[in-house]
């Protein structure tokens, strides 16, 4: 295996890896500021793909039109979702979000999955970038590939700066920290509660339309958040760089064992890795970099 | 201990006969509208379902934990059985050794979060199942990958066990022997160490109980039981395939459990009539439908979600829970 292989695995890897980060991202966001485990991102990711879908080719907008307006929309349904059924948990623990938000998914699968035209036909996001490839010092690396890595930098960066320079950014990191406290300094909880699902939701959102250039659109393509997981624990569960490294490193881990390893063992490395970090560091592969969202 | 569980003798006892009373006007509604065929084929289901059921109560209900890996237990359960059958092992030494795997699984499962407890114990077991169910397909050589094995009735000394009748039978007594283990161990020292931890692990490791060690034996037991399911269920159904046993079927054993109460042990027979009877309730909707209308399959699901949704916003303590 030459060394431009290798990078173009690993090109390949880290690319894949930013869409688990950012799901990740969205799920350790929830957990943190609500204690709620949300089993839909998934789900959310894959609306979000189809809504971006629907607006660019039934309703006709420019591609870019869409996936902002279609982004907007999907972190609006996270808000409505907190307001109206997520808000109405009842009594504490992780068992009952849990099942809301797995039942919530399974509607949203099958919703999606009762349109013939969604479900009967396999669709591709019309990206400008897609199927072109960028020559870099003799390695063909695929430019969808660098665009993922590309946004997923620029969204990070625009997350810092929210969390760090907003005061809704300060609110929400204040809420994860100590609700009493942040409701004793003016904060609104429950406001904060809805953000973090509108958030939550639009960044699924846009893992989706990240990932649809990789894959093809369909109702099931929110299996892909399983991957999750494994990244979020990775980080350390409550970290959101944690989440994002964890991603990074779970994509590229995949990529050198569907390399190395034989065929079905690609899969099952994330879930092995999930056990063994839970079992040797339970604080997370991130746990210095923890701190600080 | 909770104030639900120390009712009184004379309130508990008049609870019981309701529910044995609708218990028999539902079984007698269910022959009735169903045929006795059918609806002993049914009672199969659900009392297997209620077993597997049992092993959810006693690790979410009493010792307050999450387990996202029962149906890769299950799983466990009714591959051992199947394999063992299909060589000639007789039935009690292949039960047992079904039961055996899936509670050493539990075990496994459960040891990367013992320390951590609450979520973590959800991921581990999360990770957990879905590597068994990768393993179930890729050792094709044992399992036959995907394509699944089929499976001989169960057989108990010269006696098989091929009619709804005796598959019925045979599931009642085999959920009546786990329901009087579980009886036991819940009224035991374990039973009480495991409420105990439920309600604040500081306190009962203040009390001088082992925390994690309580953990680990509710995850084992409860595999133990989930294997025993998976074996029957194996014999009921007559084939195992790994997608049986996905994340799905986890998610609807902890459904189970929740919508038939967790806190108490008749919950899992009530969740349990509920699991068997919504999706057939649910697909008889589907059928009653325009059948021009594309995509029933993808209606079935969101009408499955939509009632679970609605039950755990409604009914928060389950069908057995009085609260």
């Amino acid at each position: 295996m030459s060394a431009l292989t290798l990078i173009q695995v690993l090109a390949s890897g880290v690319a894949t890896g930013c869409v688990y980060g950012l799901v990740a991202l969205s799920f350790v966001l929830i957990y943190k500021a609500t204690g709620a485990v949300s089993f839909m991102q998934g789900e959310l990711l894959m609306v979000g793909a189809f809504a971006v879908l629907a607006l660019h080719e039934a309703a006709g907008l420019p591609l870019v039109a869409a996936l902002v307006l279609g982004v907007a929309a999907m972190a609006a349904f996270g808000a409505l979702l907190e307001r109206t059924v997520l808000r109405r948990t009842p009594g504490p623990g992780h068992l009952t979000a849990l099942l809301l938000t797995f039942g919530l998914g399974m509607v949203m699968r099958g919703a999606v999955g009762a349109v013939p035209a969604a479900s009967h036909a396999m669709h591709r996001l019309p990206l400008p970038f897609a199927g072109a490839s960028v020559q870099l010092g003799g390695a063909t690396l695929a430019a969808e590939h660098l665009a993922v890595i590309a946004a997923t930098a620029l969204l990070a960066g625009a997350l810092t700066l929210f969390f760090r320079r907003t005061r809704a950014g300060l609110a929400l990191r204040a809420c994860s920290e100590d609700v009493q406290v942040a409701a004793l300094m003016g904060v609104s909880v429950a406001g904060m509660h809805t953000l973090a699902w509108a958030l939550g939701a639009g960044l699924a959102a846009v893992a989706g339309v990240l990932l649809a250039p990789v894959t093809f659109v369909h109702p099931n393509m929110g299996l892909v958040a399983l991957k999750a997981f494994p990244a979020a624990v990775l980080g350390g569960m409550t970290s959101l760089p944690g989440a994002l490294a964890g991603g990074v490193f779970l994509g590229v881990v995949e990529a050198v064992a569907g390399l190395a390893l034989p065929e079905g063992a690609k899969d099952v490395v994330p879930y092995l890795l999930m056990m063994a970090v839970l079992l040797l560091f339970p604080g997370g592969f991130a746990a210095g970099l923890r701190g600080r969202p | 201990m909770s104030p639900a569980e120390g009712g009184t003798r004379g309130i508990r006892s008049a609870h019981t006969l309701a529910a044995a009373a609708a218990l028999a006007v539902l079984a007698a509604l269910a022959v009735w509208a169903l045929g006795t065929e059918y609806a002993l084929a049914q009672a199969a289901f659900v009392t297997t379902w209620a077993i597997a059921g049992l092993g959810v109560i006693l690790v979410v209900g009493q010792c307050g934990q999450v387990s996202l890996g029962q149906g890769a237990l299950l799983g466990l359960g009714a591959y051992a059985q199947a394999l063992l059958a299909l060589r000639g092992v007789p039935a009690p030494l292949s039960l047992a050794a079904a039961v055996a795997l899936a509670a050493a699984g539990g075990w496994l499962a459960s040891l990367p979060g013992r320390r951590l407890g609450g979520l973590y114990f959800a991921m581990s077991t999360l990770a957990f199942a879905l590597v068994v169910e990768e393993a179930l397909v890729r050792w094709e050589s044992l399992t036959r990958g995907a394509a699944g094995l089929a499976v001989p009735p169960l057989a108990l000394g010269g006696w098989v066990a091929d009619t709804s009748l005796a598959q019925a039978l045979v599931g009642g007594v085999a959920l009546a022997l786990a329901w009087f283990a579980c009886r036991r161990w819940v009224a035991s020292r374990v039973g009480r160490a495991w409420r105990a931890v439920r309600e604040d692990e500081v306190a009962a490791a203040a009390a001088g109980i082992d925390v994690a060690r309580a953990k680990t034996l509710a995850f084992v037991v409860g595999g133990g039981l989930s294997g025993l399911a998976g074996a029957l269920y194996a014999h009921w159904i007559g084939f195992v395939s790994p997608e049986q046993f996905g994340l799905m079927l986890s998610f609807e054993l902890l459904m189970l459990a929740y919508i038939g109460g967790a806190r108490h042990l008749a919950g899992a027979l009530w969740g349990a009539l509920v699991v068997v009877a919504l999706p057939q309730g649910v697909s008889l909707a589907v059928e009653r439908l325009p059948p021009g209308l594309a995509g029933a399959a993808g209606i079935e699901t969101a009408l499955f979600g939509a009632v679970l949704v609605i039950l755990v916003l409604l009914r928060p303590g389950g069908l057995a829970g009085s609260r």
